[in-house]
C-alpha cells in the first residue's frame, strides 16, 4: 500500500505533449479512477507511475520516495493492461505465476502453487489453469490478467481499462467483483476507464483528464453535481446533459433567462443570492444553462408556460428511453419511459426543473454555480469523509 | 516530508532526475555494435574500390600512383565498356520482363485454382529458386548439350539438329535469359501470390454486384492493390539481374566472343584474370551507380504504392511502430 | 459446371501444367541421370539399367566429401555469426529509437544490393594482404554481406509483431531486460528466427562469386567445385548429376521446411506472407 504523487509531470512523444503539468495525489488504499476520453493521456500516466516511461519533467513519488530513476521491476507495482499482455506461449498457471518467479519477487514453488490457486479461485478461472491464452475467451483472459496482478502484494494496482473488451453483461458482473476485491485487498488502486458508469460506481475519487491536463479531481458526487466546466458535465452522464445557450436579463431583483431557441418564453430564475451575485460579476450575461435529461419534463398536451417543440427522435436504451425534442435548432434530451406511442415531428411541450440547473459561462465554459450549492457541498463532504474512513477501515 | 511547493526545477536534488541513466541510453548502441562492426569491415572494399579506380594498380606492378581519371576516360573510350553496358542492360531487361510477366500470370493461376494440383505446385515450384544458380546452369547445360541432353534429343526428333544454345552468337543471350527465368521466376511468383492471398474480399464482392468484366476487375482492382508486391519483386529482380555473374560465368564465361560480357563478367576478366585491377574497377562502379539509380526510382514508387494500396493500414503500422519504439525508456538525442 | 467454366478450368490447369514441366522436369531429369552409367549415357534416354556407380565414384573416389565439408563449415559459420550479432541488432532496431536508426538500418540493407563483384575485387587484394585469402574466416566474414542484412531485417519484423505490452508486463513482473529477451521474446520468435537462419544457410550454401575469388586451393565449396566438373576433358555426366543433386538437396529440403516464412524471408520483411 502506498501513497502516489505526481508533481508537475510533463511527458512528450516527439511533437505531441501527452501530459501537461499533471499534479495528482492519490491516498493510500484509495480506489482512484482516471476518467477521460480516448487519447487523453490516461495510459501514459499509468505507464509513468509503473516506470515503463520516464517523464520529461516533474517528479513521481511512491510513499514519499522519488522513483523517477527506478525501473519498473523495483517499483513494486502490479499492472493490468488494456490488451491483457498475457504471455502467449505459457499456460494460465504460468502466466499467473510469472511475477512470483522473477528475480525480484522469487518464491518457492509451494508458495507459488498456493498463491496461484488462490488467485485463480478468486477470479473463478481455476479450471482453466492448463490452457493457453489463445484458447480463452476475452473475459477469461481478462481474469487471468487480473489474477497475475493479484498474486502480488504491490504498492499499487494499476488497471488500464480492464473491462473495455468485455460484453455489457460480463462488464457489470466484473465491476461488482472488482469493487468487492478492492475492499478485501486494501491496496491503492488506480483505474483507467472511459465509461462513466464504471467511474461513478467504483471510485473513491475521480480525476477527469483531457488532452494531457487534469481538469478536476473529486468524489463522484462533486464531479456530477459541481462539474468544473461544461466538458466535465458532458462527460459524466448518460444521456448527455443538455446545454441551453441563454442570455440573462436582470429585472428588478432577479434574472430572467432567455433561451436562444425560445425567445418568447422567458424563464424566471428563482432567487438565490449566492448564485446571483456570481452572475452579476460576469461581463456579458451570456451563459450556457445545463440541465440533465432527468430534470426535463414533457407533455404531449399543451401546458401553461411550457416551451413548444417537436419530437426529433425516440430511442430505447434498456429500461428507459431518451426522447429528443427539437426546439428551433436546439435538441433537448429527456428521459422518458419505454413504450411511448408517438410520431416523429409531433408537437411536444417541455418544462425545465429550474432548481436543478448548472450554470456555465458561455465563453469560458467554466462552472459558475447552481442552486442549493451549499446543500450539495454538505453532501459531498459527508461522502468524502465516508470514503476515507472506508479506505482506512480495511484491515488497516 | 517534501512540500510540493518546495520542489522546483532549480533544486539541485532534482537536476537530471528525468535524464535516462547512461547505462540504459547506451544500450541500443551496444546491442547494435557487433553487427555494425562486422558489416563496416566490409565497407572498406567499397572505399578501396573508388581509390584504386583512380590508380594504376596491377598485381604484378603494385603501383599506387594516383593517375586521376585516366582509367575512367580510357574506359569510356573503350568499345568493350559500351558493349558490356549493352549486354548488362539487355540481359537485365529481358530476364526481368519475362520473369515479371510469367510470374504474374502463374501467380494469378495459382491464386484462382483451388485444387490439389495447385496446392502442391505452390510448394514445388520454389525448388528451382533454391538451387544454386551455378548448379542450375550446369543442369541446363546438361539438358541442352548435344548427344546427352534430353532437350537436344527432343529437338532432334523434331528435325532440328545441332542447336548451339550457349555457344552461338544468336542464341547465347536467349539461353542465359531462359536459365535466369527458370531460376528466378518462382521468386516473383511467391511474392505476388502472397499479395493475391492477402487481397481484401469486399472490393471484389461489391464489384461483382456492380457488374464488371474480369479484365476490368483485374486492371482497376487487383493490379493497383498488388502494386507494392509487384514493385518489390521488380526491385529485387532488376537489381540482381543487372549484376548477375554466376549464370553467365558458368555457361560460357562471357562468350562466345563478347556476346555475354556483362559489366560484372568483364570486370572479373579484367581484374582477376588479366590482373588489370585498376581498369576493372571503374566498370563495377558504373554498375553500382546504375543499380543505385534503379533502386532509388523503384523504392520511391513502392513507397507511394504502399500508401495508396493500403492507405490507413500503413499509417496505423507507422504510428504503432512509433508508439512501440518510443515506449522504451530512451530519449531521442537532439 | 458450365461449359465455359470447364474450358477455363482446363486452360488454367493446362497453363499451370506447362509451367510445372518447365520448372520441375530439369530437376527430375538430373535426378534420373544420377543412376545412369557412363556407358549408357549417350545411347539411352529413359529406359536404362539404374546403377549406383556414379554415387560411389563421387563420394568415395573423389574429393567431393571435402567440398561438402567446406560448404558446410562456411555456411554454418556464416549463419552463426549473423544470428549472434544480428538478432540483438534486430531487437534494437525494432524497439529502440536512437539517432540515425533508419539510416543505419538502410545502410545495412543496401549491402545486399551491392554488386558482389564490386566487393570481391578489392577484397581480394585486401584479403591477400591480411592473410585472409583462402581461409574459412575470410569467407565467413564476407558472407555476412548477404546473411546479416537478411537476419536483421526479417527478425526485426518478427520482433515488431510482438506487442510491446508483453515486454512491459514482464518488466512490471520484475524481470530484468536480458531475461525478458531470452525467456519471453526469443521463444516467441523462434519459428521466424529458425526460418530466417535456414534461409541464410541456403543463400550461403548457394554462394558462388565469393568463394570463386576469395578462396582457391585449400577451401572449395561445392558451388565452385561443380564448375570443375564441366571443365574436364572427359565429362562424367552421371557424376556431375550426382554433384548437382547433392548440392541442391539441402536447399530444397530446408525450403520445404520453412515454406510458411519463405515470402517474408526472401523479401527481407518487405512483404508479410
Amino acid at each position: 500500500m502506498a501513497k502516489i504523487e505526481l508533481i508537475n509531470v510533463t511527458k512528450r512523444f516527439g511533437k505531441l505533449t501527452a501530459l501537461k503539468n499533471v499534479n495528482l495525489e492519490i491516498e493510500d488504499k484509495e480506489f482512484f479512477v482516471l476518467f477521460g476520453p480516448a487519447g487523453a493521456g490516461k495510459t501514459t500516466i499509468l505507464n509513468n507511475i509503473a516506470g515503463i516511461q520516464i517523464p520529461d519533467e516533474g517528479v513521481i513519488k511512491i510513499n514519499g520516495e522519488i522513483v523517477n530513476q527506478i525501473d519498473p521491476a523495483n517499483r513494486n507495482v502490479a499492472m493490468v493492461f488494456e490488451n491483457y499482455a498475457l504471455y502467449p506461449n505459457r499456460t494460465v498457471y504460468d502466466n499467473i505465476a510469472s511475477p512470483l518467479r522473477s528475480p525480484k519477487h522469487k518464491k518457492d514453488e509451494n508458495y507459488i502453487k498456493g498463491a496461484v490457486t488462490k488467485a485463480a479461485a478468486l477470479m473463478k478461472i481455476d479450471m482453466l489453469l492448463d490452457r493457453l491464452p489463445s484458447q480463452l475467451s476475452n473475459g477469461q483472459r481478462q481474469r487471468v490478467a487480473l489474477g497475475r496482478a493479484l498474486v502480488r502484494d504491490p504498492n499499487v494496482f494499476l488497471m488500464d481499462e480492464p473491462l473495455a473488451h468485455l460484453d455489457a453483461k460480463l462488464r457489470n458482473l466484473m465491476r461488482g467483483e472488482l469493487k468487492e476485491m478492492q475492499h478485501n485487498f486494501a491496496t491503492t488502486s488506480i483505474y483507467v476507464t472511459h465509461d462513466f458508469m464504471e467511474a461513478m460506481s467504483l471510485a473513491d475519487r475521480i480525476a477527469i483528464i483531457d488532452e494531457g491536463e487534469i481538469i478536476q479531481v473529486g468524489i463522484s458526487e462533486e464531479i456530477y453535481y459541481m462539474p468544473k466546466n461544461q466538458f466535465v458535465a458532458q462527460l459524466m452522464g448518460d444521456p448527455e446533459i443538455n446545454l441551453l445557450s441563454c442570455d440573462l436579463v436582470e429585472n428588478g431583483t432577479g434574472f430572467t433567462c432567455l433561451w436562444a431557441a425560445a425567445p418568447d418564453n422567458p424563464i424566471q430564475l428563482p432567487e438565490d443570492e449566492e448564485l446571483f451575485s456570481r452572475i452579476r460579476t460576469l461581463e456579458n450575461k451570456k451563459v450556457n444553462v445545463g440541465i440533465r435529461p432527468q430534470n426535463v419534463h414533457y407533455s404531449f398536451e399543451p401546458v401553461e408556460g411550457a416551451i413548444e417543440g417537436t419530437v426529433y427522435s425516440f430511442e430505447t436504451i434498456g429500461n428507459k428511453s431518451v426522447l429528443t425534442a427539437q426546439v428551433k435548432d436546439a435538441h433537448v434530451r429527456i428521459i422518458a419511459p419505454n413504450g411511448l406511442v408517438l410520431k416523429l415531428d409531433q408537437p411536444v411541450y417541455i418544462t425545465f426543473d429550474i432548481s436543478r440547473v448548472i450554470v456555465f459561462d458561455a465563453d469560458t465554459h467554466e462552472y459558475i454555480g447552481r442552486y442549493d450549492e451549499s446543500e450539495v457541498m454538505k453532501l459531498v463532504n459527508e461522502h468524502r469523509g465516508e470514503s476515507f474512513t472506508r479506505a482506512g477501515e480495511n484491515h488497516g | 516530508m517534501n512540500n510540493p511547493n518546495e520542489i522546483n526545477s532549480n533544486s539541485s536534488v532534482l537536476r537530471g532526475i528525468n535524464t535516462v541513466p547512461f547505462k540504459t541510453r547506451v544500450r541500443p548502441y551496444l546491442i547494435v555494435a557487433p553487427a555494425l562492426l562486422i558489416t563496416i569491415g566490409i565497407l572498406i572494399p567499397f572505399v578501396m574500390a573508388i581509390y584504386y579506380s583512380l590508380t594504376a594498380y596491377t598485381f604484378r606492378i603494385p603501383n599506387s600512383d594516383f593517375v586521376g581519371f585516366r582509367n575512367w576516360t580510357r574506359m569510356f573510350e573503350n568499345p568493350q565498356f559500351w558493349n558490356a553496358l549493352k549486354v548488362t542492360i539487355t540481359y537485365a531487361f529481358w530476364s526481368t520482363t519475362v520473369e515479371m510477366l510469367l510470374g504474374l500470370g502463374i501467380a494469378m493461376l495459382l491464386g484462382n485454382l483451388k485444387n490439389r494440383f495447385s496446392r502442391i505446385m505452390r510448394v514445388a515450384l520454389i525448388f528451382p529458386l533454391m538451387v544454386a544458380p551455378v548448379v542450375g546452369t550446369i543442369i541446363w547445360q546438361l539438358m541442352l548439350r548435344s548427344s546427352v541432353g534430353i532437350i537436344d534429343k527432343l529437338l532432334n526428333l523434331l528435325g532440328i539438329y545441332g542447336a548451339q544454345w550457349g555457344a552461338s552468337h544468336q542464341t547465347a543471350m536467349m539461353t542465359v535469359v531462359m536459365i535466369d527465368v527458370w531460376i528466378n521466376c518462382p521468386f516473383v511468383i511467391i511474392l505476388i501470390l502472397a499479395g493475391i492471398q492477402s487481397l481484401p474480399k469486399s472490393p471484389f464482392e461489391s464489384a461483382k454486384i456492380d457488374g464488371g468484366s474480369a479484365w476490368f476487375n483485374f486492371r482497376n482492382l487487383t493490379l493497383p492493390m498488388l502494386k507494392p508486391g509487384i514493385l518489390i519483386a521488380l526491385l529485387f529482380r532488376l537489381m540482381a539481374a543487372l549484376q548477375e555473374f554466376s549464370i553467365i560465368f558458368a555457361l560460357t564465361k562471357g562468350g562466345p566472343g563478347d556476346t555475354l560480357m556483362s559489366l560484372s563478367v568483364t570486370a572479373y576478366t579484367q581484374g582477376y584474370m588479366y590482373q588489370r585491377f585498376a581498369s576493372a574497377l571503374p566498370l563495377i562502379l558504373v554498375l553500382w551507380f546504375l543499380v543505385n539509380v534503379v533502386a532509388n526510382i523503384i523504392v520511391k514508387a513502392w513507397r507511394k504504392a504502399q500508401y495508396q494500396a493500403a492507405g490507413k493500414d500503413i499509417e496505423e503500422t507507422h504510428a504503432k511502430r512509433e508508439k512501440n519504439a518510443s515506449n522504451q525508456i530512451i530519449r531521442e538525442g537532439k | 459446371m458450365t461449359a465455359r467454366k470447364r474450358l477455363t478450368a482446363i486452360l488454367q490447369n493446362g497453363g499451370l501444367a506447362i509451367y510445372a514441366v518447365f520448372a520441375l522436369f530439369p530437376l527430375l531429369w538430373m535426378f534420373i541421370l544420377t543412376f545412369k552409367s557412363d556407358a549408357e549415357m549417350l545411347t539411352t534416354t529413359f529406359v536404362f539399367t539404374p546403377t549406383l556407380v556414379n554415387y560411389q565414384q563421387v563420394f568415395f573416389h573423389s574429393d567431393y566429401l571435402r567440398y561438402i565439408k567446406d560448404s558446410f563449415i562456411v555456411s554454418t559459420g556464416a549463419v552463426l555469426i549473423s544470428v549472434l550479432a544480428g538478432v540483438p541488432a534486430a531487437y534494437a532496431f525494432a524497439r529502440y529509437n536512437f539517432k540515425k536508426k533508419e539510416t543505419i538500418a538502410f545502410q545495412i540493407l543496401s549491402f545486399k544490393f551491392a554488386p558482389e563483384i564490386l566487393v570481391v575485387l578489392p577484397l581480394y587484394m585486401l584479403y591477400r594482404q591480411m592473410g585472409l585469402y583462402d581461409t574459412y574466416l575470410g569467407l565467413i566474414w564476407v558472407y555476412q554481406l548477404i546473411s546479416m542484412p537478411l537476419i536483421i531485417w526479417v527478425v526485426r519484423g518478427y520482433f515488431e509483431d510482438i506487442s510491446v505490452e508483453i515486454e512491459h508486463a514482464a518488466q512490471v513482473d520484475g524481470y530484468p531486460w536480458w531475461q525478458i529477451f531470452f525467456k519471453v521474446l526469443l521463444p516467441l520468435i523462434k519459428p521466424g528466427l529458425v526460418s530466417s537462419a535456414l534461409l541464410c544457410f541456403i543463400f550461403a550454401w548457394n554462394s558462388f562469386t565469393f568463394p570463386l575469388l576469395l578462396a582457391g586451393i585449400k577451401i572449395e565449396p561445392i558451388t565452385v567445385a561443380a564448375t570443375k566438373y564441366l571443365a574436364q576433358s572427359t565429362v562424367h555426366y552421371g557424376q556431375m548429376a550426382v554433384a548437382a543433386t547433392c548440392s541442391a538437396l539441402p536447399s530444397i529440403i530446408f525450403a520445404i521446411a520453412i515454406q510458411k516464412h519463405l515470402v517474408r524471408g526472401l523479401s527481407f520483411g518487405a512483404v508479410k506472407g
